[in-house]
């Protein structure tokens, strides 16, 4: 058994991780309602490319990302203008499809440039833990958990401040209201489709020194970030961090404390027992929008 | 000959598939056959639910998996016959169905996706974690088949083919009954569909055990075709996608698309995998099925089998019969309250939607109730109709106390509502929009036809005294908005109720029917049942309610006939205020 | 009329179904080419390592033909894929025998792909030699046509490091070990056997856990193993799993005196996911080793190397060794007899790159596999002697470096 105190400090820490990768998620799924299965593929995309540039020019990850998170946005632009905006008219389940065919066809494209095998990057701090007292804190995950947080704040000062996150906050409240007022939804849209995915290369310059990776990894990302979203509760990028190291506590404590097999079912069991007894997320209050409809 | 082929096709089809293993003697075409009708059943059984009912699962694997590994257990360890075993899968499926139906009740559109994500993930490392019994990660063998080589596969065809066909005239049966009736009315509204009597959990629950249990046997019968069970390969994402892929091809909520789009995908997955060599063969094999899956979402969203139904003639439109208009109901005489509502609140975070409302509905009277925008009365209503929960205040209609009451329940006590905005059912056309409420919950009559001839003639009668009987079979979104509020309030008579809350009769429709909407509501009156409206044309109220309540901030203020009300200070300043500082509303 | 119209229609349909079963399905057996035929995971979580099996196996195939085939004819490959979905490898397999009319099998990777492609191949009576699957459970269903192509299953897997341990002067033997081990049939019964043999030896056991094959975070894992203070770790480790618990301990810090990894640390990604320097006197096992001498390895590998520009990986051995035990078999037997190429591997022994091979009658490899250990950079074969590359072994572990 570890002490208490080293197991809530890795279930922060793998929270922070959990949390910046699904940073993404809180606005596609939170604010807009879309669910979107190709989170995974978008974040695994961020961190090939982030791998690419810290192969080929040395970068390191968390600065690659930044030059990363261009591409990305572009990226979640297009698939919003070609496929998200049609198909939300005609179908939400169709936009669930569309976006694990996404998934599928990301997955390959990877596989076919980079090949299938195991990748990792290794900037100085990949193995290296700084050690208080008893107490070990790996810097890789501290640097990542940190990055959680610079994201979180952003998108929340963003979201609380700007012009754009007004419309933002508008539109998926109220639509009807917001096109009243001259705030087009659909192009809102673009706007937090864009920044979504522009903010996974974060996650996924995290992932590419925190673990190895396969055009295939995408899968085990999906389920974690949904869960976080969910417990969460929808659009709030605040619930999302506190819901990821939530679960990462729960699954450091599980693992420390009840069985090291059930640790990967701790995200599912939370899903559930979230989801049937309280359908709205763990960190919103029901709204009277919500009751009506 | 169009007519022919219509009808002919499918036991041509059938008839092929029964003689196709005799002659052609290829096991590789009799396995891509089976894994075929595995896929067609598993996709007919979640159309039940994901087509009819408009739940999207992603968890149909599980009863694959259940019904496999009932099997297979079964087999290794008890000696029996998978042929027999399938059954007892099937069952265990059923009963995981019930299971999951009751625990997600409450979850509705992208949460039960994820919920049945979820709950699948959950028992694949029960699987794995149950080793004793499940083998775990090593897996479970069953027992090789034992017949001759010369039957080939025969043994596990024709079951499955068999499992198939009743599978498909399951489903095709619960989509012509009642059952599917409710179903639809669910999909396209559930709420609507509760507050009009429908036990809209109990049509949920009977869809995920239909489509369940079928799936499980197959699930069983697929156990010992590939001897060997693994619980990442047996409960597993991809066959949960690739059913509902299937759905979605072939045409959701058809009794046919499923079957089709399986006929589309299986080959299609398989060939792909067995024609691409060399070491990039994967990729491309993802690529060509991503590119797929994509293609159809994009652009054939409602899937094959409706475009190619186009294609085919139309089947000859039903006669309209005219009916006898029904005599009224022998007409309730009482002057006591009909609905009695005591101390009800509500609150949204710091908001008091509803505050302490005290309301008597009598029966000899039509009731208005008034109030600025915002001021609680559609939350009222939610409340006493149980849309939205309430946990302080009583509500008791002729006597009954409904505090405990759902949804369905309510309607059944006799309360039904019309809408602001007319919500009826979009994929039912209106005689059968009309047919949905019911005042009580019967299991036998859910496997009766959608509408009977004897609920016709009557349908047909409702809808020629509000001049719509050349409607009847035409969808409601080919009807004006204002013909549609009709509708609705004949849904409302259809159900018989005691009390009717009518939300905004007379806002956004045409004088001429705003009058005969008038009429209705008087008739309504004059059989004895209680009437609460809420409307904003003053004179229309004028005109109808003999009393008046006011609401403001979620209190009543004021109540009394129209004349005194209109005097009220209170009221023209709760009017006047409120449209001064709307502030005060956020 | 309707009932003709259906009856011809019924007979149509069904001509044109066995129609286009009997024009795609090609004549077997006679002249021509020898086709042998088989299902690879070329997609899905194991692709990297299915790669590499296929391009052993087509390097065998090569190398065959250019010394003139088998029985004359040449050798010609059909690969399905199959995506690591057991159902899907079932489904190839049938295709293989039924459609393809295939000459013969050859076996797929992972004991999961194994088991159903095994039950098909033995339902069909046809040879079925596969290059990894030693999970225990696939060797006791009765087959008598399967042959395991490596040296030792699972349950010979800890036999060289035990007797080695065993071996150590009482006072420097660990007294303490750790079990942590992934749920796999390749790797879970293993380190149980480990378990019972090192506590028979009278080492306590002070940490025993099985993970979830999707478990990604071993900082808990480890740091619970690290409190226990195990002198030796045993894992029991799939894929980047073991590499991924590595770096957990690193920035713990904690180095056991002796750490064991079942397959991982084989990789060709391993140096650089844990740390080049850090891969020292780390223990795996391993079916076969590039600096094994056996009779015709050291070609395997330069030809190998040669055609694909990348050193060969175990996997690749093991699919070429597959292929030299059929090919053996076949030259013995002299036809394409299914039934008595099975019953001649079972009385005789095979000469391969991962040395002399031998079955019982169950197909489970007689043998043992090669003990290796890192050793400054190389993965050295340490044990049995008349295979070993290095004379020394690493003892204790050194501790781990910052890069």
């Amino acid at each position: 058994m570890i002490g208490l105190g080293q197991a809530l400090i890795f279930g922060i820490l793998i929270g922070g991780v959990y949390a910046l990768m699904a940073t993404g998620l809180t606005l596609t799924f939170g604010v807009m309602k879309i669910v979107n299965m190709a989170q995974g593929a978008f974040l695994i995309v961020s961190t090939y490319l982030c791998y690419a540039l810290w192969q080929h020019f040395g970068l390191d990850p968390i600065l690659a990302a930044f030059l990363v998170m261009l591409p990305m946005a572009g990226l979640g632009l297009v698939v919003y203008k070609l496929v998200i905006e049609r198909l939300e008219r005609i179908d939400p389940g169709l936009t669930i499809v569309a976006t694990f065919a996404l998934a599928l066809i990301a997955e390959a494209l990877l596989a076919l440039v980079w090949g299938p095998n195991q990748k990792t990057t290794t900037p100085p701090y990949f193995n290296q833990a700084i050690h208080i007292g008893g107490l070990v804190v790996p810097r890789a995950q501290l640097y990542a958990c940190l990055l959680a947080i610079a994201i979180t704040v952003a998108l929340r000062q963003t979201i609380k401040r700007t012009w754009l996150g007004h419309a933002i906050t508008a539109a998926s409240e109220n639509p009807e209201g917001a096109r009243l007022v001259g705030i087009e939804p659909a192009r809102v849209g673009a706007w937090i489709f864009a920044i979504a995915t522009g903010s996974t290369a974060f996650g996924g310059a995290a992932l590419s020194f925190l673990y190895q990776f396969t055009p295939d990894t995408q899968d085990v990302w999906l389920g974690v970030t949904l869960s976080v979203v969910i417990l969460g509760g929808l659009g709030s990028v605040a619930g999302a961090f506190a819901a990821g190291v939530l679960l990462g506590v729960a699954e450091s404590l599980t693992t420390a404390y009840v069985s090291v097999r059930w640790a990967t079912a701790v995200p599912t069991l939370l899903i559930l027992v979230v989801l049937t007894i309280r359908p709205q997320g763990l960190f919103t209050r029901l709204t009277r929008q919500d009751a009506a409809t | 000959m169009t007519t022919l082929l219509r009808r002919a096709w499918i036991p041509v089809a059938l008839a092929a598939l029964i003689v196709f293993p005799l002659v052609s003697g290829d096991i590789y075409y009799q396995n891509m056959l089976i894994v075929t009708f595995m896929l067609a059943i598993g996709a007919s059984g979640w159309n039940i639910m994901g087509g009819y009912a408009g739940y999207l699962s992603l968890g149909n694997s599980i009863f694959i998996g259940l019904g496999a590994y009932t099997t297979g257990i079964l087999a290794a360890k008890d000696h029996v016959s998978p042929f027999l075993g399938c059954f007892a899968g099937g069952l265990v499926a059923a009963a995981a169905a019930a299971l999951l139906s009751l625990v997600t009740r409450r979850t509705r559109g992208m949460y039960f996706v994820i919920v049945t994500f979820a709950a699948l993930q959950l028992f694949g490392v029960a699987a794995t974690t149950a080793s004793g019994l499940t083998g775990g990660s090593q897996g479970l063998a069953l027992p090789l088949p034992t017949w001759s080589l010369s039957y080939q596969d025969w043994p596990f065809y024709y079951p499955m083919l068999g499992l198939l066909v009743v599978t498909v005239a399951v489903a095709a049966w619960v989509r012509r009954s009642k059952l599917g009736l409710g179903l639809f009315a669910i999909r396209d509204d559930e709420d609507k569909a509760a507050g009009l009597g429908l036990r809209t959990a109990v049509y949920k629950m009977i869809a995920f055990v239909l489509g369940g249990t079928f799936v499980g046997i197959a699930g069983g019968i697929y156990a010992y075709y590939v001897t060997f069970l693994n619980t990442a390969a047996v409960f597993d994402i991809v066959t949960s996608v690739l059913i509902v892929l299937a759905v979605l091809l072939g045409g959701r909520g058809t009794v046919w698309g499923p079957v089709l789009g399986a006929f589309i995908v299986a080959p299609i997955s398989n060939l792909t995998s067995t024609s691409l060599g060399g070491a990039d063969a994967g990729a491309i094999r993802l690529l060509l099925f991503g590119g797929l899956l994509g293609g159809v979402a994009l652009f054939l969203p409602r899937g094959v089998l409706p475009v190619l139904s186009r294609l085919l003639p139309a089947r000859p439109p039903l006669p309209v019969r005219r009916g006898q208009v029904p005599t009224p109901v022998a007409s309730r005489v009482d002057s006591g309250a009909v609905l009695v509502v005591r101390g009800l609140r509500k609150s949204f975070g710091g908001l008091r939607a509803v505050d302490g409302v005290d309301l008597d509905i009598a029966r000899h009277e039509i009731t208005g109730l008034i109030g600025p925008n915002g001021s609680g009365k559609t939350t009222l209503f939610n409340l006493i109709d149980g849309t939205i929960p309430s946990r302080d205040g009583t509500i008791t209609l002729a006597g009954r106390s409904l505090d405990r009451a759902g949804r369905p329940a309510r309607a059944h006590a006799g309360l039904a509502r019309t809408y602001q905005l007319p919500r009826l059912f979009g994929s039912l056309t209106v005689v059968e929009n009309l047919v949905v409420p019911a005042r009580r919950f019967a299991f036998g009559r859910l496997w009766t036809g959608r509408v009977t001839p004897a609920e016709r003639d009557r349908a047909i009668s409702v809808l020629d005294n509000l001049g719509l009987a050349p409607y009847a079979d035409s969808s409601p979104a080919d009807l004006s908005y204002g013909q549609r509020k009709l509708v609705e309030l004949a849904q409302v008579l259809w159900l018989d109720p005691v009390l009717v809350m009518l939300d905004e009769p007379a806002a956004g429709i045409s004088p001429a029917l705003s009058a005969r909407l008038a009429d209705l509501v008087r008739s309504l009156h004059q059989r004895g049942v209680g009437i609460l409206l809420v409307e904003h044309d003053l004179a229309f109220i004028a005109d109808l309610c003999q009393r008046v309540c006011v609401l403001a901030h979620g209190s009543v203020i004021a109540h009394g006939s129209v004349a005194d009300v209109s005097t009220d200070v209170a009221v023209v300043d709760a009017y006047l205020g409120d449209s001064v500082i709307p502030a005060v509303r956020s | 009329m309707t009932k003709r119209v259906l009856c011809c229609a019924v007979a149509v349909l069904a001509t044109v179904l066995a129609g286009c079963a009997a024009t795609t399905s090609s004549s077997g057996s006679g002249s021509g080419p020898l086709t042998i035929g088989m299902s690879l995971p070329l997609t899905g979580p194991n692709a990297d390592v299915a790669k590499a099996g296929y391009q052993g196996y087509k390097l065998w195939a090569a190398q065959v033909n250019a010394a003139g085939g088998l029985l004359g004819r040449q050798v010609k490959l059909d690969v399905l894929d199959d995506g690591f979905d057991p159902n899907q490898t079932g489904t190839d397999y049938t295709r293989l025998i039924s459609q393809d009319k295939v000459n013969l099998l050859l076996g797929t990777f992972s004991s999961l792909l194994n088991a159903p492609a095994s039950a098909i191949a033995a339902r069909q009576q046809m040879l079925y030699v596969e290059p990894s699957g030693g999970a225990a459970s696939l060797f006791t269903r009765g087959f008598t046509n399967l042959f395991f192509a490596q040296p030792g299953t699972t349950a010979s897997l800890p036999n060289l490091f035990v007797q080695w341990f065993a071996a150590l002067p009482a006072g420097q033997r660990p007294t303490t070990a750790a079990y942590v081990t992934q749920d796999d049939p390749s790797a879970s019964p293993a380190i149980a056997v480990f378990k019972a043999k090192l506590q028979a030896l009278g080492v306590k056991t002070v940490y025993d856990q099985t993970y979830d094959p999707s478990t990604s975070n071993f900082d808990s894992i480890a740091a619970a193993v690290a409190h226990t203070r195990p002198q030796v770790i045993i894992q029991g480790a799939v894929g980047d799993d073991g590499p991924q618990f590595v770096r957990s301990l690193e920035k713990l810090n904690y180095s056991p005196k002796m750490l064991f990894q079942t397959n991982s640390p084989a990789d060709a990604t391993y140096p650089t996911a844990v740390g080049a320097r850090n891969t020292e006197g780390v223990f795996t096992m391993e079916a076969w080793s590039p600096k094994a001498s056996y009779p015709g390895n050291a070609d395997f590998v330069a030809s190998y190397t040669k055609t694909y520009g990348t050193p060969p990986s175990e996997d690749a051995a093991n699919s070429y060794t597959a292929g030299q035990v059929l090919a053996a078999a076949i030259k013995a037997v002299g036809r394409i007899d299914q039934k008595a190429l099975a019953d001649w591997l079972h009385t005789h022994t095979v000469n391969t790159i991962v040395g002399p091979l031998k079955w019982d009658a169950t197909g489970d490899p007689l043998g043992t596999g090669l003990l290796t250990q890192w050793q400054n950079g190389t993965l050295q074969v340490v044990a049995p002697k008349q295979a070993a590359t290095s004379a020394t072994i690493v003892n204790p572990k050194p501790g781990w470096s910052a890069s």
